[in-house]
């Protein structure tokens, strides 16, 4: 099984520590959600897990260690990291971007194959192959950035407030696009999101964090429930 | 950082891919027209003049291998000519000390361009921006006292001087008009192979570095690895630019590769145009001609009026003269419909 199974992570930048021993399991194939308020560390959280920033503890993917590792060798174990703010390369093509997805993989034909597997996620994307990824629209842009994760046929996908930016009615569709990429590819996904109402959406289970401790572990639904919780680290009501 | 935001915020969707291909058509074009003229100049002109489109391909070579670096890869490089120069006495070095045929030097000055350049560049790609531009600068500074001194070697600073290749009987060539074709298809050579290179899956690894470090990097591009190499690449291109200068001059001293030549190529590749295939040409051009015509304006100060003339193209042009020339050609399609 590739569970991705966090235990004791410390992480930070400097001499500044932001996680302070986080740990959690995800089955594989399921959705994770991790929520907090802003400066939690759930970017840090993300960028401990893909080798970009020096951590202690421990990540295994499937039995192997992802932390301590530089981000191109956990990339060549299986984990696609859409940044915060996407990182898309704005002056390269739609489709050199895609294919810069695919990086650390070997095989043509397959890569040439999930292109058009992608297509089938994000339709809009095809009418867009040579055009300048800076010149697509916000939204155009965050399907890119998980089309281009998608193709390193990733194991683990971690995801960084796909969210941000984003009118409801396209955050929704992405959302669902989540849920079916997880559904149909068996992908396990930790997902870092400020709409808790979306993201509890597709998730099985859920961590609260705050200033980098999980304060709060449970089922996405019990998470939802608990009307305390709503208030004081989601900050909304249900 | 700025560029990105802006153009984050449009949501339009101009260049359809019809006229991209239009584009690119006229572009090969232009480069058949460009290649006919090229070949047919050397037989119209005077040799002096014959002589310096010889110099700008010399240029140009350079800067194809400069562009890479900082136009492709994100790099900056204040110590080209330092390179050019390695390649320029590697050449003359084993013309008059080993007797070797001219044409056996190019390889070897890019082998040890190459090499030179990888070893210089796993510590220096380590640097960025600001740091990278010094510790290049200082490779560029320190190269001509480092020459002086071998002096059994380099000829300390008298320099060496060689006899220049002859044209074979058969080509019924002048000598200006050989090495022009030397030039010429080196420049070739080195159009072509740079122009693949950037096909390639190496090619958008280095766009990917230049364009965002950090989504490059989770995407399992290994940055200094590819910076590493987009560096010693630029060496190995100086290099090959440098043995044949060698052959064209048939002279090498180090007067001839103070840091003015260093600041002059990167000067000529940001005027031509960062990152277009059609930058190095122009920007050979500019490194060729600029200085003169500045010492031709005021004698007494060509720094002065060089550094107008770059601000003067930079302020028209602010993508370099590429940059201008691309801008005009997509507006003649649109005029025509
Ligand atoms: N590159 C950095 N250098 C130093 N400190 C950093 C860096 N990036 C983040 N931090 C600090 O780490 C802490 C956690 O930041 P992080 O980006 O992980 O929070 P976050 O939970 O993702 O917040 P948000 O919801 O606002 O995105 C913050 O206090 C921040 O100031
Ligand atoms: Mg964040």
């Amino acid at each position: 099984m590739s569970d991705l199974v966090v235990d004791g992570l410390v992480a930070g930048y400097g001499d500044v520590r932001v996680l302070h021993g986080v740990s959690f399991t995800v089955r594989q194939g399921e959705v994770c959600a991790i929520l907090g308020p802003n400066g939690a560390g759930k970017t840090t959280l993300l960028r401990a897990l893909s080798g970009m920033v020096r951590t202690r503890g421990t990540a295994t993917l499937g039995g192997t260690e992802l932390a301590g590792r530089s981000p191109d060798t956990v990339a060549r174990l299986g984990v696609a990291h859409v940044p915060e703010g996407r990182g898309t390369f704005m002056p390269l093509t739609v489709e050199d971007n895609l294919r810069l997805g695919a990086f650390v993989r070997r095989g043509r034909a397959e890569v040439e194959a999930d292109l058009e597997r992608i297509f089938t996620y994000f339709p809009v994307l095809k009418t867009r192959l040579k055009q300048e990824a800076g010149s697509l629209s916000g939204g155009e842009q965050q399907m890119l950035a998980l089309g281009r994760a998608l193709m390193l046929r990733p194991r683990l996908l971690l995801l960084d407030e796909p969210s941000l930016g984003l009118a409801p009615l396209v955050t929704r569709e992405l959302f669902r696009i989540v849920q079916a990429i997880n559904a149909e590819e068996q992908t396990t996904v930790v997902v870092v999101e400020q709409n808790a109402h979306l993201a509890l959406g597709i998730a099985q289970q859920a961590h609260v964090l705050e200033t980098g401790r999980i304060v709060l572990s449970g089922t996405a639904e019990d998470i939802r429930a608990d009307e305390q919780v709503a208030q004081s680290y989601l900050g909304y009501r249900v | 950082m700025t560029e990105s935001t802006k153009t984050d915020e449009k949501t339009s969707a101009p260049p359809a891919p019809v006229r991209t291909s239009a584009v690119a058509r006229w572009r090969w074009g232009a480069l058949a027209v460009l290649l006919v003229l090229a070949v047919y100049a050397p037989f119209q002109l005077a040799p002096f003049y014959v002589f310096q489109l010889t110099m700008v391909l010399v240029y140009a070579v350079a800067l194809l291998g400069l562009n890479l670096l900082v136009g492709h890869a994100g790099q900056i490089s204040l110590g080209h000519g330092a390179f050019f120069a390695i390649g320029a006495y590697t050449a003359a070095i084993l013309m008059e000390r080993e007797a070797l045929p001219y044409p056996l030097t190019l390889p070897v000055a890019a082998a040890v361009a190459f090499l030179i350049g990888l070893g210089l560049g796993v510590p220096a790609m380590r640097l960025r921006g600001l740091y990278l531009a010094l510790v290049t600068l200082a490779i560029a500074i320190f190269l001509v006292p480092l020459l002086k001194r071998f002096e059994e070697l380099t000829g300390g600073s008298m320099g060496l001087t060689l006899a220049k290749p002859q044209p074979p009987a058969w080509t019924g060539l002048a000598e200006d008009q050989w090495l022009y074709f030397i030039a010429l298809i080196v420049a070739v050579g080195a159009f072509l192979l740079v122009a693949s290179l950037l096909r390639s899956r190496v090619g958008r690894a280095l766009h990917a570095v230049r364009d965002n470090e950090i989504a490059a990097e989770v995407m399992g591009v290994r940055l200094s690895f590819y910076k590493t190499l987009a560096f010693a690449w630029s060496a190995m291109l100086a290099g090959v630019a440098g043995s044949v200068y060698t052959w064209v001059i048939g002279f090498v001293s180090p007067d001839s590769f103070t840091v003015n030549l260093s600041i002059n190529l990167l000067a000529g590749i940001v005027v031509g145009g960062l990152g277009s295939l059609s930058g190095p040409v122009l920007g050979g051009l500019f490194v060729m001609f600029v200085p003169s015509i500045s010492q031709d304006i005021n004698d007494a100060a060509p720094g002065v009026i060089f550094g107008l003339l770059i601000i003067a193209v930079m302020y028209v042009a602010p993508t370099g003269l590429a940059g201008l020339a691309g801008r005009l050609i997509k507006k003649i399609p649109r005029k025509k419909e």
